[in-house]
């Protein structure tokens, strides 16, 4: 296996890896959301400000685990072209060193249409494995807007959380749990991002 | 890679083997090509290491599109490893192999060659005027098992039976039959698991008229040999792992 073949497994893997970790966090914000509703149902006028707020985390919540689950098939769809352009990689080398080794036989010219044909789809492999990518990498974008957002709505959670009174310390733990899990979103995202911006198309 | 023609009629017999660009931690094997005026069989024809040097070696007798026929004895690496290879070299061939393997013999890949499944009875192959028969050799050492019996060239190719491991640049037929004894014995008494489905075979394989008997591994046995194997075989205890 050449090098280049091996980051490709590796760059396919850890988006999957890092996804379920985003998945697991994602959750976790819903869980979050939940709890942050309870409590300002319970704070009344208190935390009027924040039941908006909680429906927002929710609906984000929700969105990024769709996303993901998208994005975890465009992974496998991913895996599977890698697995394909790794057999191709093979045949073509293999035909390649057939029709060396034949140069002087009878038929050897009857090998340049398999070697061709060979090339051909290992750079269709190539090619499908770029564009996907690409269309990955704005996928990965549309978790990280997703994330930014969170944070921004943290942010804001806070602030309507010092106006709730005996509330006050579970809805900023509420802000803090979500602030927390955008934060991993981000960061897992962008790892992600970095193992897979070498394959961009350019 | 060594090719020695071994029948030469209105078809011809090649054997391959001997290969000495072969990494040495792999069995060495012996492929077998018969060929007809527009079409080429290859039996047996090994393992994904060796499928550029027996690529190649084809080459001096058939071009890639005459190559219209694979034979697998059985499902071993060695004797087809290089399949999902030729499934994607060749555009219009046929895959005949035992039935029984046909879904696991499909992870090497097989989607361009149409798989043949060889049912448990037998059968034959037809190159264009040639028949070829199929001939029954279960459990030895395969459950789902072939050999190749050419009635015209009164070859038998007999997969594994009759296997030996050579060095590298040894004859490609018996020369001593009573020293070749011993590089036999612990290939098939540890390779072939059952005596009674070596009595049954060597009824079956006893009623042909064969000149050549030509195993995926070692020497090829000719004329008088070919009897000496069979009765040394036949004495021969076999499954001495249990
Ligand atoms: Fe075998
Ligand atoms: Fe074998």
């Amino acid at each position: 296996m050449t090098n280049q073949t091996k980051s490709q497994f590796i760059a396919v893997a850890s988006i999957t890896s890092e996804l379920s970790a985003v998945m697991v966090v994602a959750k976790e914000i819903s869980l979050a959301a939940a709890n942050a509703k309870a409590i300002a149902f319970r704070a009344g006028d208190k935390a009027k400000g924040f039941q908006p707020i909680t429906d927002f985390i929710n609906e984000l919540a929700k969105e990024t685990i769709e996303l993901v689950t998208n994005i975890n098939i465009y992974a496998l769809v991913l895996y599977r072209l890698t697995v394909e352009e790794y057999h191709k990689t093979i045949a073509f080398n293999k035909f390649e060193l057939a029709a060396k080794m034949a140069e002087g036989a009878l038929y050897a010219e009857s090998m340049q249409e398999p070697v061709d044909q060979a090339r051909l789809a290992m750079q269709d492999c190539q090619r499908r494995f770029k564009k996907d990518v690409s269309q990955l990498l704005g996928q990965l974008e549309e978790v990280m807007h997703h994330a930014r957002a969170a944070r921004v709505i943290a942010a804001n959670s806070r602030i309507e959380a010092s106006q709730a009174g005996e509330y006050l310390q579970s809805l900023q733990a509420v802000a803090e749990s979500v602030d927390k899990a955008a934060h991993t979103i981000h960061d897992n995202v962008q790892r992600c991002r970095i193992a897979l911006s070498i394959y961009r198309n350019s | 890679m060594k090719m020695t023609k071994i029948y030469e009629g209105s078809h011809q017999w090649i054997m391959f083997g001997r290969d000495e660009g072969k990494p040495g931690n792999i069995v060495d094997t012996n492929q077998y090509v018969v060929r007809t005026p527009n079409r080429c069989l290859l039996l047996d024809p090994g393992g994904a290491e060796l499928f550029a040097p027996m690529m190649a070696a084809v080459l001096h007798h058939a071009p890639v599109d005459q190559i219209t026929d694979l034979f697998a004895s059985h499902q071993d690496p060695d004797v087809i490893s290089s399949l999902g290879l030729w499934d994607q070299a060749l555009t219009n061939a046929k895959l005949h192999a035992p039935a029984l393997w046909e879904g696991f013999l499909r992870h090497y890949s097989c989607d361009s060659i149409e798989y043949v499944g060889i049912p448990d009875n037998g059968g034959t192959i037809k190159l264009e005027s040639l028949e070829l028969q199929l001939i029954p050799a279960h459990y030895l050492h395969s459950p789902g098992n072939f050999h190749v019996y050419d009635p015209q060239a009164k070859i038998l190719m007999s997969g594994d039976v009759g296997g030996s491991i050579e060095p590298p640049d040894s004859p490609v037929f018996v020369d001593n039959f009573s020293a070749h004894v011993e590089k036999m014995r612990y290939w098939h008494q540890r390779w072939m698991p059952s005596n009674q489905a070596k009595r049954v075979w060597i009824e079956r394989v006893r009623n042909l008229d064969i000149d050549i008997l030509a195993p995926q591994h070692g020497r090829m046995f000719k004329g008088d040999d070919v009897k000496r194997f069979l009765d040394w075989f036949d004495a021969l205890q076999v499954g001495i792992a249990v």
